[in-house]
């Protein structure tokens, strides 16, 4: 039987998976539009785009437009790999289940 | 991990994904309160029209609901992230916008806007347009039974009588504006309540 692939610890959090995998349909995203499709708490959302940046799957940019402060965040090459790797590991541990 | 981790996590993980995905590239069921807004617009302008008999009820309207919709929209959009699906989208609409506005504020002030079957037949077209450039991207076919309906206007306004074109005009608005529109935001809040919060 072959080895069964290992699941990313911090790609498999409900919220950092749901978090790369919005950051992965679109260019950048704003923190409001990340918490307002999530419906995370702002501290909650904040430390898992943290972490997700620490391991260098997003990349964060701050600015400001018309004054008013602007956090903008894109999935890296890296982070994109990653979730590649986790649904393909994801795919490869249901097997046949997933038809079911 | 995965020890721990049962077959049905797997699975919601893998929807979780795909919902995910769906979700940041959506862009037209956010705006089902346009299509609901001009749709209640062209009633009142056609209303105004057709009993107050002046020449500004096609501006007036056209402007104030442009107005809106620009105030509205700013608020909602600043927050919209960049895709180029969501471009192409945009792109057409705000086309759709400027024509409609330019159109019907000359032919409104020229008091040009007197061929009823002429009138209906541009307006359809170029919503039919809309709608159906918007439906073959986003691959919505509901979107696309609204293309249609506007088609069926254009062909209707040219070969029927001045009743039928106009039953035919205020259905299609009441089917593609504001039964749609309507439909996009109960689409939107039902994915919404469904999903619920995350949590890490």
């Amino acid at each position: 039987m072959p080895d069964l692939p290992a699941l990313n610890p911090v790609v498999h959090g409900r919220l950092r998976l749901a978090l790369l995998s919005l950051l992965s349909g679109v260019e950048e995203a704003e923190f409001t539009w990340l918490r307002a499709k999530t419906e995370a708490t702002d501290g909650n959302l904040g430390a898992q785009l943290l972490k997700l940046e620490e391991a260098g799957y997003v990349a964060v940019e701050k600015k400001f437009v018309l004054r008013k402060p602007q956090t903008l965040y894109r999935i890296t090459e890296t982070g994109r790999q990653a979730l590649i790797e986790y649904v393909q590991a994801l795919k490869q541990l249901l097997g046949p289940a997933m038809d079911a | 991990m995965q020890d721990h981790t049962t077959q049905q996590e797997l699975k919601d993980r893998l929807s979780l994904i795909e919902s995910m995905i769906a979700e940041g590239r959506r862009n037209t069921e956010s705006w089902g309160w346009a299509f609901v807004l001009w749709g209640v617009v062209y009633y009142l302008a056609i209303a105004w029209s057709a009993w107050g008999h002046s020449v500004w009820a096609w501006p007036v309207t056209m402007l104030t609901a442009a107005m809106v919709t620009v105030v509205v929209a700013s608020l909602k959009v600043g927050n919209l992230p960049g895709t180029t699906l969501g471009r192409a989208i945009g792109s057409i609409w705000m086309a759709l916008g400027i024509s409609m506005f330019l159109l019907f504020l000359g032919l409104g002030l020229s008091g040009r806007l007197s061929d009823q079957h002429l009138f209906v037949a541009v307006i359809s077209a170029i919503l039919g347009m809309a709608n159906g450039a918007s439906a073959l991207i986003l691959r919505w076919k509901v979107q696309f039974v609204c293309a249609v309906v506007w088609w069926v206007a254009v062909v209707t306004a040219c070969f029927g009588s001045d009743a039928q074109s106009m039953i035919v005009f205020l259905v299609a608005i009441f089917l593609c504006q504001i039964v749609f529109g309507i439909y996009g935001v109960i689409a939107e809040t039902q994915e919404r309540k469904r999903r619920g919060p995350l949590h890490a």
